[in-house]
């Protein structure tokens, strides 16, 4: 069934127009789509329009990149969130491609309406980068897994209902062969999660503690043994996600993007006839801009049905992106850099952004990680020689 | 001026490194700049009785008699550990700016207590526009030594019992002598981001004052004193980057990733290569700068002003790479990493900015 674009977009404008209202902003679920109530994503998802790439059997309308697109820009326009979470809800996809049937008709509607908080399982003290090289053990007991294991820097873990679980369920393969990929239930006894304060001197991200903790047998995602390659799935949302938008300066979760901003604090500052502060700003709302470009032709031509390299230089560009307007705002605030608190919100927006910029350079794979994967997957260089690629796990170096 | 040998200096430098080591770890650190003065006072007593808080001030007055060189050495050991405290404004920048004003009457009932460590003086010199030149000066004097106005960014302002103030006068800048209880006068702690510096803003309203004459311009004191005060500085930044550096590098050493050490991927590799130039050259600004200031030499202007920004830049260049190369790890408020990140952002704002003395360094060459 098609539909043209014009009755697409008055299908969903009026739709939009009969049903939301800016109250329906909120919290849902930790992890999930960001600033919305439970109730309004609910709406969302019942008139298909959460995820309208996806097909009708799964909440979507089948919809080409294209139309989908008019969609989110629909919603966008009045500022309710909910849509395109076929291309950003993390949780939502990788339960879409590898959950059991079972699992998923109860997870992907939950996920989507933001009532199920979400965190990752993945990083272990001695497993950052080199995620393959996790020592979180489970094994199978009757009809069930039991898991055992230490995770660190798992971001909203506290209120995390479900995590995705990255652990080692075979010792006598090759380290990237004997993982498997779980929906980890939260609440329980076995999941003890410590919070750690981090140099923002906030606490999302905590210590996970797994002592004999259960999985069922249908929290299992993909093949046993194959992890590795649900994390890649899961792993690609992530960064893209990253690529596209980061949390900007404290006073909000709001996307970085307003090119005007800069431009504002240093009128405020009174620094914009400064030929060093205008070339600064000139060079960060550009690096912006260009991050968007890159993203809308890799998308279009996604869309004809070829893999696009361009999507893996998002996540580095915002790296870059951020660490540079943090400079550029410092830049302008001089002195007044100095200071931090509420009284100070232009200092704390600096010095803020300063710190969380190392988010987007270090969380979901380090700058260094992101420039190894373009130079092999995306350029064909050769690979760095793994030591330990071939080996049996139980006798690979420990961290 | 005393004149200090290469070993006096050494161990200067040794019994400081070793009292800091003692006395100022991490913990000592993050102990103190939770309280509401931010440094140790006995640990400041023990320092001063080692001759590092008086070291600039001359012998007559108790002092050390030592110049921009033994300082620039004793602020490394200083900025390696973090110290905490009024070293730099009372030490430093509030005893040069008495010295350099040559008023008798100052030298004498002010330096003895300075150098001693049982006073603390500091100095405030710019309003809230926060750049250290004459026309960012917000207290103005009355003829009759009445100050008004705001001054701001004034370090250890919340610590010191005396303040000297710079204020415009009908027939220029003078400098003026406040104590902290004056009447007339509100005192605002400032909350710093680098939570191992306190920093203050001060409303002046027909305060009472006593100005302290010069022979010369008060200006060019002022400037003085801010030279010896930027020397000290880009000392405590080199010594800071290099620690920083070999916290990251036995890091690198040690931590294994993919089957290896992660120092053993070029990424990381050639970071801590360029971190090391960094730092080596910041090392060498510093140094070269305190030489220079203290022969009097041809290049004073331009090299002091080029420590002020390759030290500023190189302190913090090498504290944010090194929280990279460090990953999560350097994400937690319990890993160090981020308290030198946080002073190297404050030194690199406090007494003008790198790209204020870029611009000071080629009107230097009379660009
Ligand atoms: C704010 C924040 C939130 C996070 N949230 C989560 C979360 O919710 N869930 C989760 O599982 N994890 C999370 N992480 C963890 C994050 O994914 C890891 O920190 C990251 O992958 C790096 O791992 P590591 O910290 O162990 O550093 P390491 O892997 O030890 O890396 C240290 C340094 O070595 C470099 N390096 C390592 N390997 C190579 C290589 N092959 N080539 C070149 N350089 C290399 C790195 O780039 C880095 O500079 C979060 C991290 C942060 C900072």
């Amino acid at each position: 069934m098609t539909i043209s674009d014009e009755a697409l977009h008055k299908e969903v404008t009026a739709w939009l127009a009969a049903n939301w209202k800016p109250t329906f902003r909120g919290r849902a679920a930790a992890g999930s789509a960001g600033g919305a109530s439970p109730e309004w994503l609910t709406m969302v998802v019942e008139a298909r329009w959460a995820v309208p790439r996806w097909s009708e059997q799964w909440y979507g309308r089948g919809l080409d990149d294209h139309q989908a697109r008019i969609v989110e820009r629909a919603f966008a326009a009045v500022g309710a969130p909910g849509s395109g979470q076929d291309r950003s809800n993390l949780w939502a996809n990788t339960a879409l491609a590898y959950a059991s049937p079972s699992f998923k008709a109860k997870i992907v509607p939950a996920l989507l309406k933001g009532e199920v908080g979400m965190c990752l399982l993945y990083s272990e003290p001695g497993a950052g980068s080199d995620l393959a090289g996790v020592r979180t053990r489970v094994e199978r007991v009757d009809d069930h897994y039991v898991v055992n294991g230490q995770k660190v820097w798992t971001s909203s873990a506290a209120e995390a209902d479900y995590g995705m679980l990255l652990a080692r369920t075979d010792w006598d393969v090759p380290k990237h062969k004997g993982l498997s990929f779980f929906f980890l239930p939260m609440k329980q006894p076995g999941v003890e999660v410590r919070p750690l304060r981090q140099i923002t001197n906030e606490s999302h991200f905590n210590e996970v503690f797994l002592t004999d903790a259960i999985a069922s047998a249908e929290n299992l995602l993909g093949p046993l043994g194959g992890g590795w390659g649900v994390l890649q799935t899961a792993l690609a949302y992530e960064r893209s996600v990253m690529g596209e938008a980061a949390r900007g300066p404290r006073s909000g979760a709001k996307e970085t993007g307003g090119e005007t901003n800069l431009i504002d604090l240093a009128r405020e500052a009174g620094r914009l006839n400064d030929p060093l502060i205008r070339e600064d700003i000139a060079r960060v709302t550009a690096l912006k801009m260009l991050n968007r470009m890159n993203t809308a032709r890799a998308k279009a031509d996604l869309a004809q049905g070829t893999s696009s390299p361009i999507m893996s230089l998002g996540k580095l560009a915002m790296s870059r992106i951020l660490h540079e307007e943090a400079r550029v705002r410092t830049a302008i605030l001089g002195a007044g850099s100095l200071l931090e608190g509420p009284d100070h919100p232009r200092a704390e927006d600096a010095n803020f952004l300063t710190l969380n910029a190392y988010f987007t350079s270090i969380g979901g794979g380090t700058d260094q990680i992101q420039r190894n994967i373009i130079g092999e997957r995306v350029l064909g260089l050769p690979k760095e020689p793994e030591v330990d690629r071939d080996v049996p796990f139980r006798q690979v170096r420990g961290g | 001026m005393a004149s200090f040998t290469d070993e006096d200096r050494t161990a200067l430098t040794d019994a400081f490194r070793r009292l800091l080591n003692d006395r100022a770890g991490e913990a000592d650190v993050r102990r103190v700049m939770e309280t509401p003065e931010g440094y140790d006072r006995d640990l400041w007593r023990q320092i001063a009785e080692m001759g590092v808080v008086g070291l600039v001030v001359s012998e007559d007055h108790g002092g050390g008699g030592g110049g921009p060189v033994e300082l620039e050495r004793i602020m490394e050991e200083a900025g390696a550990v973090l110290l905490c405290g009024p070293l730099l404004s009372s030490g430093v920048l509030a005893a040069s700016l008495i010295q350099a004003l040559g008023n008798e009457d100052a030298k004498a009932r002010l330096l003895p207590g300075i150098a001693d460590g049982s006073l603390i003086a500091t100095a405030a010199l710019t309003g809230d526009a926060g750049e250290w030149t004459p026309e960012a000066i917000e207290v103005s004097a009355t003829e009759d030594g009445a100050l008004t106005g705001v001054a701001s960014y004034i370090t250890h302002g919340q610590n010191a019992d005396i303040l000297l103030v710079a204020a415009h006068m009908a027939d220029g800048i003078g400098v003026f002598e406040v104590a902290a209880d004056a009447p007339g006068m509100t005192i605002t702690a400032l909350p710093a981001f680098d939570h191992t510096l306190r920093i203050a803003r001060i409303e002046f309203a027909g305060t009472p004052a006593k100005a302290l004459r010069s022979d010369g311009p008060c200006w060019d004191a002022i400037e003085a004193a801010l030279d010896m005060t930027r020397i000290a500085l880009a000392g405590e930044q080199a010594g800071g980057a290099r620690r920083v550096l070999e916290m990251t590098v036995d890091y690198a050493k040690a931590r294994v990733q993919f089957g290896r050490s992660i120092g053993s991927f070029q990424a990381i590799k050639h970071m801590a290569a360029d971190l090391l130039l960094e730092s080596e050259s910041a090392t060498s600004a510093a140094r070269h700068a305190a030489r220079a200031l203290a022969d009097g030499a041809d290049d004073v202007r331009s090299s002091v002003a080029l420590a002020a920004f390759a030290c500023a830049d190189a302190f913090t260049t090498v504290t944010a790479t090194s929280v990279q190369m460090h990953g999560g790890i350097a994400f937690t408020w319990a890993h160090p990493a981020h308290l030198y990140l946080k002073r190297a952002r404050s030194d690199a704002q406090l007494f003008g900015t790198p790209s204020f003395y870029r611009e000071r360094y080629l009107q230097a060459f009379g660009a």
